[in-house]
């Protein structure tokens, strides 16, 4: 098409100010896309390490705060409680857990760890067992991974807890970051040990394991319906909506890193409004031309469209294939994990930085686009 | 009571069949100090096939009425009809259609687009006319051979061209379309002496197989081509 081949002809003719038009997008371009692919990566990683997949259902009693009438003297769950939570909840199992700390002794070693109180034949279904077995006798415990790293802990192990002592008899897999319990830095006991220790009947909290996915939003109001009736005795929590609510967080702040790129393609849209405004300004006459031997306004307008348009496609172009590199860089840096960035989440951003990148461009040359089309042919042909 | 009776437009001089009717036209121009009377009621006939001067002395409103006659402007009042249509009722885009498949521009610069070549210069009006691109098309190219250029000079830019050449590449453009009018704009002052005949023979012969043309100029001599000349003195026919 004629118009298209004069706004090639003439960037062609200006070389040197369209590249540096065109520089400037491609500036913009890596800046949105490399931010949006960091913090893409950045969701991906925090989402990764934390351990827990959104399957447990985790009930906690209603602490009482002043001022209030509360019906619970004391923040636990009763096995009254727990006899209807198991109830309800079946067949998904629910957990009861003793949840505390208390000094421990390894050899000369002193140091505090957090305990977990929980019923043998359901330990498994909270924790992966590394090496060893689960605690058959009442004295028996498993060492988290780092406590057991940090102290060298071996199965056949004395620990003091407290005035009592007990032995390792297995060491648990590395977990990461959980929601229910964190039982790396932790001993756990059988729930009967800590029961007796700590002359405690009642639970820190009750962690239901649920099957089927489908069923936690069942589960949970299941729960809160037979205990809260009357009053909040329990809150109860999913792990897939605190899951939810982290990559919602960190999906705001990639938001956020990106509309900081986008400030230096609004610098960009500048300069390229700047070019257009220049290439209408000198052209006058050309238009004048045009536009008295028979070339209607839409015509006119489209010309100087396709003329930001190139630049936008060559810089949003040569920013694309940059933006790979540059979210390469950044993401090596700031993850020391690149792992993330052949993520199909990750590399959306490439096309999306290019599509917003070309976007600016044709919304920056529609004002000289219009303005060329508007000016009176008889004044345009005068001037020199 | 008598009954008034108004004057037929013209005195009833404008034949019907004319390509060319100015019906009292006036165009005033509004400008901060007051407004301007370019042209005032101006009544002009042109019939198929003339060969028209306009002269009048600079300021005279020679060039108002060119681009009224081009249709790149319309009359402030009164009537002008171009090819039989009234160019006060068309749009912009219609009036540029007008240009585009009925009228010839020759200007005194030439006003060649500098970024296309010679060829490219002639096809442009055709593929603005077709909507489509015309590649190899053989009538720019026999247009532009049979006013003189040579096979070489079609790939070259413009201003790579003698004034005299890139004059008869804008005659070469103005005819691409098989315009009823061809409109020229002082069309040898760029132009030396001999150079300006040559051109000047080739509109009379552009005008001896049929087209209408209508030439704006200072020189008497040049005017001498002319049928007829009609001397525009303060925005009316003298």
């Amino acid at each position: 098409m004629i118009f298209f081949e004069i706004a090639k002809r003439n960037i062609r003719l200006n070389l040197l100010r369209s590249f540096l038009a065109a520089a400037g997008i491609v500036i913009g371009v890596v800046a949105i896309s490399s931010m949006g692919m960091l913090g893409s990566s950045l969701t991906l990683s925090v989402t990764d390490s934390l351990s827990t997949v959104g399957d447990s259902v985790i009930i906690v009693p209603v602490v009482g705060q002043p001022g209030q009438n509360m019906v619970t003297t004391e923040s636990l769950i009763t096995g009254r409680q727990l006899q209807q939570i198991v109830r309800v909840v079946a067949p998904n199992e629910a957990v009861p857990i003793y949840a505390g700390a208390d000094r421990i002794e390894i050899g000369p070693d002193k140091a505090v760890a957090a305990l977990y109180g929980i019923r043998p034949d359901q330990i498994p279904l909270m924790v992966d067992i590394a090496e060893g077995i689960v605690p058959r006798s009442t004295s028996g415990a498993l060492a988290g991974a780092t406590l057991a790293d940090e102290y060298d802990l071996k199965t056949g192990s004395r620990v003091k807890v407290g005035n009592e002592t007990v032995r390792i008899t297995g060491i648990l897999e590395e977990q990461g970051m959980g929601f229910d319990i964190n039982p790396d830095n932790a001993l756990i006991v059988s729930e009967r040990w800590y029961s007796t220790t700590y002359d405690q009947d009642n639970y820190d909290q009750v962690i239901v394991k649920v099957r089927d996915i489908n069923d936690i939003d069942a589960v949970k109001l299941a729960v809160e319906r037979t205990l809260n009736r009357r009053d909040d005795e329990v809150t109860v929590y999913d792990t897939r909506m605190i899951l939810e609510m982290i990559v919602e967080t960190f999906n705001q702040i990639s938001v956020f890193t990106t509309a900081i790129g986008g400030i230096s393609l609004v610098v960009a849209g500048v300069s390229i409004f700047n070019v257009q405004m220049m290439s209408v300004t000198e052209r006058i006459k050309e238009i004048g031309i045009i536009r008295s031997i028979g070339t209607k306004r839409f015509e006119v307008m489209r010309m100087f469209l396709y003329e930001a348009f190139i630049l936008g496609l060559i810089g949003s172009g040569i920013g694309g294939i940059l933006s790979f590199a540059g979210g390469y860089i950044a993401i090596s840096i700031m993850l020391q994990d690149t792992s993330y960035l052949f993520n199909p989440e990750t590399l959306f951003y490439i096309p999306y930085g290019m599509g917003i990148g070309l976007l600016v461009t044709i919304v920056s040359g529609l004002y000289p686009a219009w303005k060329a089309a508007n000016l009176n042919p008889i004044e345009a042909l005068r001037f020199e | 009571m008598e009954e008034e009776v108004s004057a037929p437009v013209c005195n009833g001089e404008i034949p019907e069949d004319a390509v060319i009717r100015l019906e009292e036209a006036t165009k005033v121009y509004s400008l901060p100090f007051g407004d301007v009377v370019a042209l005032d009621s101006v009544c002009i006939s042109v019939m198929p096939g003339e060969f028209i001067a306009i002269m009048g002395p600079s300021g005279s409103g020679k060039s108002t009425l060119l681009n009224l006659i081009g249709s790149l402007d319309v009359p402030t009042s009164g009537d002008l009809y171009i090819d039989g249509r009234d160019t006060r009722t068309l749009s912009d885009d219609e009036l540029t259609e007008l240009r585009r498949d009925r009228i010839g521009f020759i200007f005194q610069q030439f006003n060649l687009i500098p970024l296309l070549t010679v060829l490219e210069n002639v096809e442009y009006p055709m593929i603005l006319k077709s909507r489509q691109a015309v590649k190899g098309n053989s009538r720019a190219r026999d247009l532009l051979l049979k006013v003189g250029l040579t096979e070489q000079m079609l790939a070259h830019k413009p201003k790579e061209l003698s004034g005299g050449q890139q004059q008869r590449v804008a005659i070469a453009r103005a005819l691409i379309n098989d315009p009823a009018i061809l409109l020229c704009d002082e069309p040898t002052g760029n132009l030396d002496q001999a150079t300006g005949r040559l051109i000047m023979d080739m509109l009379s012969e552009v005008n001896r197989r049929g087209k209408t043309v209508i030439m704006v100029t200072h020189d008497a001599d040049v005017a001498a081509y002319a049928s007829r000349t009609i001397t525009i003195v303060d925005g009316k026919v003298a």
